[in-house]
């Protein structure tokens, strides 16, 4: 063999090495691998929710079958317009993760990115960003949404902005405060003196060191994306009925709730099942990203 | 022989309220020529570190300058300045906060190599970080490990590795061995000193340890609260020191030989603050030659000859 | 000092750290005493067992995985590992207290130094001394380590690294303890001050009569300061006698003579140091036999299979086989 070929071996187990090391890390956690089952399935149902059901089933009103326990025809039951819940629910999947996963990735990207170029220049630039954010905040969430939704109209895309734009300031504190810590160590230091761009340090020094507090966080706020869409859905500025959403199912059941549980039921677990999934797997996900709890 | 560093009158002040400022560095002189080292030594707060960043651009300097091969750095263009920061680099103190924990050896070794475009073609980055782990004494086998897996010993061939890929002509060494055991100590400094004679690197080596730095250093320069005291060929300055400072400071080392450590005179009192300084020497509040002439004027580092400059009034100063 | 009463004797102490994975061996059978009035030093480097040894003293390990396997710790008679955590409170501070290593995180920086010396006081006043007895008391005690007595109203952060260390000493003698075990008291200070505390040290054990355990990786603080030496090695004690044994004794542990070695000479000038070879073993999965053979230049087969021999002679002790027939 070439010491060219030796190098190109060396170099490719090496590329892979890393990423099993990762894999099998993340494998050792049976809760982490539990949660990525249900995280799959979920995603499963959202590609073929058209294949599971038809969606015209989700929307059609049957004043026949209003109110329906769950039974072998309606696997969830009936709401009180006589629409199918499972299939509510598997098509609702589709809004609600959008709304959800949507909402906390921009957030994350955007609060996280501003958050860490805020602590790691520091100075004038991160007193007044903090200061904009820090009245952003002031601002409770839904109201913020609601007023997005009002200005902009009522469509799924601002439902999404809204819900972004106002969780923005909590990551950017987040990852502002860990960043802090990150820049004060030496290796950032180091970083700087073979010549490294600031771009590069925040990306390869910085945030992988200060990503740990955000997964956690992230995970936990898919649940609550959702439910506060929910509320944006109540007050009629969200998703427009009949079109399913999980949020928008648990609060028109709420007036039901007493004599027919299941129509909150089956919404609030498929909501909590999503919420779970994200939380086991962002822990998961944390550990095996960290060499250093690797055993 | 000309020299590879010099810095001319370097100042370096932090500024820590209205008015008030830190004088971490005040009109420091320095030359080294190439292939030898000089040794800073001085106890904590007497600014060698902030004088090893200044040297290192990390810092900018609040005026004088920094000459490496004839050039200002502190003056020159960034472009100018990023040729120039390749034939300079840094080896630092700490090897469990120096390394990036999430950086795997190769990726850490790699990094001066790919930021500084050396190579294009990702086989020879592979190729050099494998040379660098031989020069530095590191097992092929540690390539894919991680800083934590390591020893400190192991941790700062690491270091060093990374300071020697961009093939420096200087290299400042920040405690390169304090955080390590003797035995581990020993090595590091072998490994610097082979380096040395076999790479021809120039070294500022800043330490607080006086056995180390009598080792290792051609000059030593003597730091107190951000001022040269005292300068001098390493052997000139441990047989015939003339600061009061530098006698007191070679007075306090523990030898580990037994009945020489009796009736050592110890220095009175605490390294004073360098914040907004008063005029005049800076050790004369424990000097215990303290004349009043001590407390009116600058003191002046004179040249006594054959390299040796004190800054003491007791010397002309 | 060779008619002091035994104080503290170690007898075949084992301590392992116990995790889910791994046993760490951090103390392998070790015996030493003290007398009073008597510093012994214990010298070593990283992961040699020096602190498990002092925290087991103290009885201070880590509840989870410490554990004591084997051995005791006879203080004035009484075996420490047989009492009660109640009755070891009563010990910790009045008859035996600790200095640990750095002096910036063993004061809590929301109390004020004064109350902090007074409180290791109020803990341990059996006497049920008056408030103004305490105080006085305190001011004594900053006397002592050289602070004035007027700056005890002030907080850890006024103070620099060296007054720092002079308050925890405070703090460690304020109940005049019959024994002191200090922990890498001077590492992280400055060489000046670090003189200047070893010093302060020195004078009040003189004073006070205290007998002292001086932890250190640092030869020249050992030559300074101690009485007696006890050179560890992976957890083991290597090469244990006087001061003048360990310094200028003719015989040697591998191990001590390449921790002389691998120091800088001051006083003469070396082309190359003389580092030991390899690293120290892994706790978790010491070698065979002798644990330094790994490293050692005068390695045979019977080191690697045996625990090495015990040679005494006067009192020096040295365990490794090169000296067994003469002893």
């Amino acid at each position: 063999m070439s010491t060219g070929t030796v190098e190109k071996t060396r170099q490719t187990t090496m590329k892979k090495s890393q990423r099993a090391e990762i894999w099998r890390r993340f494998k050792k956690n049976r809760l982490a691998v539990f949660g990525l089952v249900l995280f799959v399935f979920i995603v499963l149902v959202v590609i073929f929710a058209d294949f599971i059901v038809d969606y015209e089933v989700a929307v059609t009103q049957v004043a026949s079958e209003r109110l329906q326990s769950p039974s072998l025809k309606h696997f969830f039951g009936t709401d009180n317009f006589g629409r199918d819940l499972f299939a509510r629910v598997v098509h609702g999947s589709r809004n609600s993760l959008l709304i959800g996963f949507g909402s906390v990735v921009i957030g994350v990207t955007i609060g996280g990115l501003l958050g860490a170029v805020c602590g790691y220049t520091g100075g004038t630039f991160d007193a007044i960003m903090m200061r904009i954010l820090d009245s952003i905040m002031c601002i409770p969430t839904v109201m913020m949404a609601l007023a997005i939704v009002a200005a902009l109209g009522t469509s799924l895309e601002n439902v999404l902005l809204a819900m972004t734009i106002s969780s923005v300031p909590r990551y950017c504190r987040i990852i502002r405060s860990s960043v802090l810590t990150v820049t004060g160590q030496t290796y950032i230091e180091a970083a700087h003196s073979c010549g490294t761009s600031n771009i590069r340090i925040i990306m390869k020094h910085v945030l992988p060191n200060a990503i740990g507090p955000i997964i956690v966080e992230a995970t936990m706020a898919v649940g609550t994306a959702i439910i506060s869409a929910a509320g944006i859905s109540f007050v009629g500025m969200g998703i427009q009925p009949p079109a399913p959403e999980w949020g928008a199912m648990l609060s028109e059941a709420k007036n039901y709730m007493m004599l027919y549980p299941y129509m909150v039921v089956f919404p609030g677990l498929a909501i909590g099942i999503t919420a779970l999934s994200m939380n086991l797997m962002g822990d998961g996900l944390r550990d095996a990203l960290d060499p250093k709890l690797k055993d | 022989m000309a020299n590879l560093v010099e810095t001319v009158d370097l100042k370096k002040y932090f500024k820590v309220g209205k008015g008030r400022y830190l004088h971490a560095v005040d009109g420091v002189n320095l030359e080294i020529s190439e292939g030898k080292t000089l040794g800073v030594v001085g106890e904590s707060g007497c600014g060698k570190s902030t004088l090893g960043r200044l040297v290192m651009g990390l810092l900018p300097a609040t005026s004088g300058q920094i000459n490496f091969e004839g050039q200002d750095i502190v003056t020159c263009s960034r472009g100018e300045f990023k040729k120039v920061r390749q034939k300079i680099q840094m080896i630092f103190q700490d090897p469990y906060s120096s390394l990036n924990p999430r950086m795997s050896i190769y990726e850490l070794i790699a990094e001066p190599l790919i930021v500084n475009k050396v190579y294009h073609d990702k086989a020879d980055i592979l190729k050099r970080v494998y040379e660098l782990m031989d020069t530095v004494g590191l097992a092929e086998r540690y390539i894919n490990s991680y800083p934590h897996e390591l020893d400190g010993g192991r941790r700062q061939r690491i270091g060093v590795a990374r300071a020697l890929a961009l093939n420096p002509k200087f290299i400042v060494c920040d405690e390169p061995v304090s955080a390590l055991d003797v035995s581990i100590q020993a090595q590091i400094l072998n490994l610097l000193m082979d380096m040395q004679r076999d790479l021809g690197l120039t070294y500022m080596f800043i330490t607080h340890n006086l056995a180390v730095v009598k080792h290792i250093s051609d000059t030593i320069m003597v730091m107190y609260l951000g001022q040269c005291v005292e300068s001098a060929p390493a052997d000139e300055l441990f047989a015939n020191p003339k600061h009061p400072y530098t006698q007191a400071l070679l007075d306090s080392i523990l030898k580990p030989v037994l009945g020489t450590n009796k009736d050592r005179k110890l220095i009175r009192g605490e390294v004073t603050s360098p914040i907004n300084p008063a005029v005049g020497c800076r050790f004369a509040k424990r000097c215990e030659h303290c004349r009043p002439e001590c407390m009116e004027r600058e003191i002046n580092l004179v040249d006594l000859g054959g390299d040796h400059k004190v800054a003491c009034t007791m010397c002309g100063g | 000092m060779e008619d002091g009463k035994i104080l503290l004797e170690v007898k075949d102490l084992e301590v392992v750290y116990q995790t889910d994975e791994s046993t760490v061996h951090a103390v392998n059978h070790i015996d030493f005493s003290l007398k009073e009035r008597e510093t012994i030093g214990l010298v070593g480097e990283t992961g040699a067992g020096k602190t498990t040894t002092a925290l087991t003293i103290m009885r201070l390990l880590p509840e989870r995985t410490g554990r004591i396997l084997d051995g005791s710790v006879l203080f004035r008679g009484e075996n420490l590992l047989d009492k009660s955590e109640a009755e070891m409170r009563h010990v910790r501070g009045a008859d035996i207290s600790i200095i640990f290593q750095d002096p910036m995180t063993a004061l809590n920086p929301a109390i004020t130094v004064g109350n902090q010396v007074l409180e290791s006081l109020e803990i341990h006043n059996v006497e049920k001394k008056s408030k103004q007895e305490l105080e006085k008391r305190v001011d004594a005690l900053f006397n002592l380590v050289g602070i004035p007595a007027e700056r005890k109203k002030e907080y850890p952060h006024q103070f620099s690294g060296g007054m720092k260390q002079r308050i925890v000493i405070a703090i460690a003698l304020a109940c005049q303890p019959a024994l002191l075990i200090a922990d890498e008291p001077t590492t992280a200070l400055d060489v000046t001050i670090q003189a200047q505390v070893l010093k302060l040290m020195e004078n009040l054990k003189e004073e006070l009569g205290t007998s002292m355990i001086m932890i250190t990786h640092d030869l020249g603080v050992v030559a300074e300061t101690c009485d007696k030496v006890a050179v560890m090695y992976a957890g083991e004690i290597v090469e244990y006698g006087t001061t003048e044994d360990i310094f200028t004794g003719e015989a040697h542990h591998p191990y001590t003579t390449g921790l002389f070695n691998a120091i800088p000479n001051l006083d003469e000038k070396a082309e190359r140091l003389h580092p030991i070879d390899g690293l120290m073993p892994d706790p978790t999965n010491l070698p065979e036999g002798c644990k330094f053979s790994p490293r050692c230049p005068y390695c045979t087969e019977e080191c690697r299979s045996r625990t090495p021999y015990r040679y005494e002679k006067n009192g020096h002790r040295i365990f490794c086989n090169r000296f067994e027939k003469e002893g």
